[in-house]
């Protein structure tokens, strides 16, 4: 069976992990465009190399990152989301918006 | 606890296995009835194999940020890093699940009330919050000897003293279920706890028990562990 290292609970059986999707910046859902929203919601890179997927090991309900390559399959590093600045889970909204929110 | 003997029927809240162990004496808890003993030989048994069902025993959590700082205010002892587990001189067990997540697991001296005051007790402001384990999980606990041999069947995760130690807790997937897995000691034997969802209270059960077959296992009793 494939290991995957949890960041939290060391190596473990690939069937104790969920797949959850690449990790995307999600627009500001009250400013974007219809377009960028379904971007986001639907569309998903199909391209080759290394990319960040969310996984979830389940049996404790805790969510990481995996830097996978979609090639080999292996994948290269796993680490807590907190490593990441929030800026690359959410987009800033627009100036304007921004400002008219204050 | 009040030592007297009942019937599991008699009390408000029952052990979802208390018909597949009806042949056990029970004694009395704060809410419900636990199996107090099967055989005269049950301490043996438990320090050989033994499989014992504390789901009767009263537990409950806390999350947030500040619930490291809750717990020690109430005189808890916290663990440094998460999957840790430290026991209190009283009895209870402190499991570190995260971060930011604290089971207490009830004494057997006093099959948890010590717990239920302290989850009495009003929570700071904010970002600690009450998580309750009680019903949503069942609590089951081997004992003696063969732990690492019994689980080595089950689950892939190494629990020989050695990678396992005393203290130790592993969330993982055991018999094709998620539980997490707790090594602490009771009464001056090592143990492993069980937690893990209600639903799956009786499957466990059966699974762990064929499982101990090989090391001629058998369910024990609260009495076992001197209560």
């Amino acid at each position: 069976m494939k290991i995957l290292n949890c960041p939290l609970n060391g190596p473990r059986n690939i069937s104790e992990f969920v797949y959850g999707g690449e990790v995307k910046q999600m627009p500001d859902p009250a400013s974007c465009t219809d377009r960028e929203w379904a971007e986001y919601v639907f569309y998903h890179n199909n391209g080759t190399g290394v990319v960040r997927e969310w996984w979830l090991h389940a049996p404790s309900g805790y969510w990481f990152i995996a830097e996978r390559h979609r090639v080999s399959d292996e994948v290269v590093r796993t680490y807590d989301p907190s490593e990441l600045e929030q800026s690359e889970f959410f987009a800033a909204p627009p100036a304007d918006v921004q400002e008219a929110r204050q | 606890m009040t030592d007297t003997m009942v019937t599991p029927g008699d009390t408000l809240a029952r052990s979802g296995l208390y018909r597949k162990i009806a042949d056990a004496e029970f004694l009395s808890t704060p809410e419900s009835a636990i199996a107090a003993s099967y055989s005269a030989d049950d301490s043996e048994q438990a320090r050989n194999c033994g499989l014992c069902d504390l789901t009767p025993v009263i537990r409950t959590g806390w999350r947030g940020k500040t619930a490291a700082e809750h717990l020690q205010s109430l005189g808890y002892p916290v663990p440094e890093n998460p999957n840790q587990a430290l026991t209190k001189d009283s009895g209870e067990t402190l499991v570190r699940l995260s971060r930011t997540e604290f089971w207490v697991l009830g004494s057997l001296q006093d099959m948890g009330t010590a717990v239920t005051e302290a989850a009495r007790q009003p929570s700071p402001g904010s970002d600690c919050y009450p998580l309750f384990c009680q019903d949503s999980h069942a609590w089951l606990m081997l004992s003696g000897d063969h732990c690492a041999g019994v689980m080595a069947k089950l689950c892939g995760v190494d629990m020989r003293a050695q990678s396992f130690p005393p203290g130790s807790v592993a969330q993982t997937s055991v018999a094709r279920i998620n539980a997490i897995v707790v090594h602490h000691q009771v009464a001056g034997t090592d143990v492993f706890s069980l937690l893990f969802d209600a639903g799956y209270h009786a499957y466990l059960w059966d699974v762990l028990q064929d499982a101990m077959a090989e090391f001629s296992g058998a369910p024990v009793g609260v009495r076992a562990f001197g209560i």
